[in-house]
């Protein structure tokens, strides 16, 4: 490892789940470590083990093997270095766009008009300003990613987790969703984990991807992303680095 | 083509003002033919007026039409605010915590299935015909929706929601209060809106069955003196005031929960 | 290190036991919280600690539970009679409410002009309780089982046709346009795709209607019967009996919640395909 860690180290991890009629395993032995400022992203196919292997990294499920190490500990149970954006968007439709956004704040006790200053600052970040007062209901689909984004941004976490944040929108709104991260990347300059099931998805904003295979998820292989930024999505290379990684991916039925 | 369908929409749109008006002038014609055969049962539109107007200078028991009202709304009010309070802690308590569901709510399914109707004559054994036992029948009978509503939407709060609360560290008196007890909101009101008409309903049989005031004492005061105007005039306020209390807590769930369209 | 069979295997008998371990917490607990409150119910009774006239305790209401299945005393009916009088008054009115209002709410729903015709008047009933219809009820008919079944009728009614309509209304529009697609005219859709998908809300009507039923029955029971459990109650008040009181009232709720079970296992069985989604 020459690159500077981040400090996230993930070594053999499982999960198995449990049931009364059996067990099946959704992640099994996946090993990685996270560069520091990289955009990593986890790419599988349909159904398997990105998400809980999200989830045990974010701390919110429990591994059932491995381990999950940060800046040398154990990571068990929630970090604050550590904030999320969610595949469903998970937005309280009860609170608006600001109270959504300021909500990580909030649940840490940092006064209100700290809080709003804050929160302020990342809705105008990702192009809200003026919607602080809506409810998640009268937004549109990329609009509420986007609520989802300021509010994992406003936890002013080290390290950001996004679990498949473009799978529910439409092919347009997800090419311009897609910029528009790699801009507030750009921008912020945090850590970023990202998963989807999305090739060109992956090839267009990945500095590594880390490819998976169908159930149980294991590594099947790492892709290091060499192009530069902005990508070309119908150059040569991105189509070359988009075929070798297509024919290795298992199908999802 | 295009000229039929707009002649169609056009004897449509006739149609259905039409029906409304004729539905509700049968029933009228319907009432007016069976009150011409009994006079004796149904009283004619004059003769309710004349009652209507009656309540108030004629003074039931000292208390006027309005007084009436104000005599079952107030036991109706007074038991609502009790039955919100400790019926939504409740329903918090045993939706949130395992422990308590199981000791508390076992309990609680005892009373359940118990219509509130049925602690009537216990609750006068006990406590006679005052005030207090008929604010407490219609305690025990809004009680139960309010819990049984809270509970399910304790219950039904998605995961995801408390993942996110869990991500952002939430603490867990946190969780309850930020996440699922916002999220459980428009089950809780629709437990309060259904604690409201069961209230009115058994405020009522609780007067019927033995009150001096309320507008059900001024039914069985009717039914009993065979003053069936009375009885028709306290019927048409009672249903009055149902149709109001329904249109207020429309309008107060728009802004209780003014995400829930 | 990849996982082998032989640890999974021994995680999941673990699971297991831990599962078991926890069912049977919850229901030793849920039956500790009912001995207890029955314990200190009967020791409130026995040594008299708060000063309430005519609470029986619990060993006295089984007694006269036990006593009543063979005896007349004090209202002049064993307690089968006054449930059979009771079910008999109930399910008449319920399944006549539910035979008309289903319908009636399902046809509502469908067809604008049926809406148009029967709501104003339905809206014109809907918010007064059936209770408050007992004395014209009364007036009219008497006090037999058709009075109290008219009554428990109107009860039914209301909360059949409110659920039917409204499930029908929430009809999936692209159901509907398959329907079409393939043919189907306007009433052979609303057989077979309106019907079916209204069937859980009527079914919700059908449960609430229930409860309502049987309320509303010891409501006209109390108010004029000879027999039936409401009016044991109301007797049992008036001889100062509180056994029989709380007696009829462990019958009631013990019916009612019978009644709801069944409903219950009815509902699994008719809504199968919506339980497999």
């Amino acid at each position: 490892m020459e690159q500077l860690t981040s400090g996230l180290v993930v070594e053999h991890v499982t999960k198995t789940f449990f049931n009364s009629g059996g067990y099946f395993t959704a992640v099994e032995d996946v090993s990685f470590s996270l560069n520091d400022g990289e955009f990593l992203v986890i790419l599988g196919p349909g159904r398997c083990g990105k998400t809980v292997l999200l989830n045990m990294i974010a701390g919110i499920e429990e591994k059932t093997g491995g381990s999950i190490r940060y800046n040398g500990q154990e990571k068990t149970g929630a970090h604050p270095d550590f904030g999320m954006v969610f595949q469903s968007l998970a937005l309280m439709p009860f609170k608006t766009v600001m109270e959504n956004v300021e909500l990580p704040l909030k649940l840490r006790g940092v006064p209100k008009g700290e809080r709003r200053e804050t929160a302020r600052h990342y809705i105008e970040l990702v192009g809200l300003t003026g919607f602080e007062k809506s409810y998640p209901h009268e937004l549109s689909g990329g609009m509420k990613q986007r609520v989802g984004i300021a509010r994992a941004y406003a936890a002013n976490p080290k390290v950001l987790i996004m679990d498949e944040p473009f799978g529910q929108l439409d092919a347009q709104t997800r090419y311009s969703m897609q910029n528009e991260i790699l801009r507030i990347w750009e921008a912020e300059r945090r850590t970023v984990i990202f998963v989807t099931n999305n090739i060109e998805e992956a090839v267009y904003l990945g500095d590594r991807i880390i490819l998976l295979s169908d159930c149980p998820a294991t590594v099947k292989e790492t892709y290091p992303i060499g192009l530069p930024r902005p990508r070309d999505m119908v150059s040569r290379e991105f189509l070359g680095i988009r075929t070798r990684i297509s024919d290795n991916t298992d199908l999802a039925i | 083509m295009f000229y039929t369908i707009g002649q169609r929409k056009k004897w449509q749109r006739i149609l259905y003002l039409i029906l409304p008006v004729l539905s509700v002038a049968l029933v009228i014609l319907a009432y007016a033919l069976v009150q011409m055969r009994l006079p004796a049962l149904l009283p004619d539109a004059g003769e309710l007026w004349d009652r209507f107007l009656r309540t108030f200078t004629n003074p039931i028991k000292e208390a006027g039409l309005p007084g009436h009202i104000w005599a079952s709304l107030r036991r109706v009010l007074i038991a609502l605010l009790f039955a919100w309070t400790l019926g939504i802690s409740f329903g918090v308590l045993i939706g949130w915590n395992r422990t308590c569901k199981a000791l508390f709510g076992s309990i609680f399914e005892l009373f359940r299935p118990i219509p509130p109707i049925a602690w009537i004559p216990i609750i006068i054994m006990w406590f006679g015909i005052g005030e207090f036992p008929k604010v407490l029948i219609v305690f025990i009978g809004s009680f139960i929706p309010v819990v049984i509503n809270t509970e399910a939407g304790i219950r039904m709060v998605e995961k995801e929601y408390i993942d996110v609360g869990r991500v952002f560290g939430a603490k867990r008196s946190q969780l309850l209060r930020e996440f699922v007890v916002p999220t459980a909101l428009p089950s809780i009101f629709a437990g309060v809106r259904t604690s409201v008409s069961c209230a009115w309903t058994v405020v009522l049989a609780a007067e019927m069955l033995g009150a001096d005031h309320g507008v059900g004492a001024l039914v069985t005061r009717g039914w009993n003196a065979g003053d069936m105007a009375l009885v028709f005039v306290s019927i048409i306020c009672i249903g009055i005031i149902g149709a109001i209390l329904a249109f207020v807590l429309n309008k107060l769930e728009k802004v209780v929960c003014p995400w829930n369209n | 290190m990849s996982i082998n069979q032989k640890d999974l295997e021994q995680g999941l008998s673990a699971y297991k036991k831990s599962r078991k371990k926890n069912l049977l917490r919850m229901v030793l607990l849920s039956a500790a919280g009912i001995a207890v409150f029955l314990l200190v119910w009967q020791l409130v009774v026995q040594f008299k600690l708060v000063n309430v006239r005519n609470l029986p305790a619990p060993t006295k209401v089984m007694e006269t539970l036990i006593y009543k299945i063979s005896n007349r005393n004090p209202d002049g009916n064993t307690l089968g009679t006054n449930i059979v009088a009771s079910l008999q008054v109930a399910l008449s009115g319920f399944f006549l409410a539910l035979v008309i209002g289903i319908p009636l709410g399902l046809f509502m729903g469908w067809f604008t002009p049926v809406d148009k015709f029967v709501r104003p008047v339905f809206e014109l009933l809907r918010p007064v309780p059936p209770i408050a219809w007992i004395p014209v009820v009364v007036v009219f008919v008497g006090i037999d089982l058709k009075a109290k079944a008219t009554i428990i009728f109107l009860s039914v009614f209301v909360p059949c046709v409110i659920n039917s309509y409204t499930g029908i209304k929430l009809t999936k529009r692209t159901l509907i346009n398959v329907a079409k697609t393939f043919g189907a005219g306007n009433f052979e859709t609303f057989v077979k795709v309106g019907i079916p998908s209204a069937m859980p809300m009527v079914f919700t009507g059908v449960r609430t209607a229930l409860g309502g039923a049987w309320s509303t029955l010891v409501a006209a029971e109390m108010l004029a019967a000879k027999a039936g459990l409401g009016y044991m109650l109301q007797v049992g008040r008036n001889v100062a009996r509180a056994d029989i009181v709380v007696a009829g009232m462990v019958a009631i709720s013990v019916l009612g919640a019978l009644m709801a079970l069944a409903l219950g296992i009815l509902e699994k069985r008719v809504l199968k395909w919506k339980l497999e989604r």
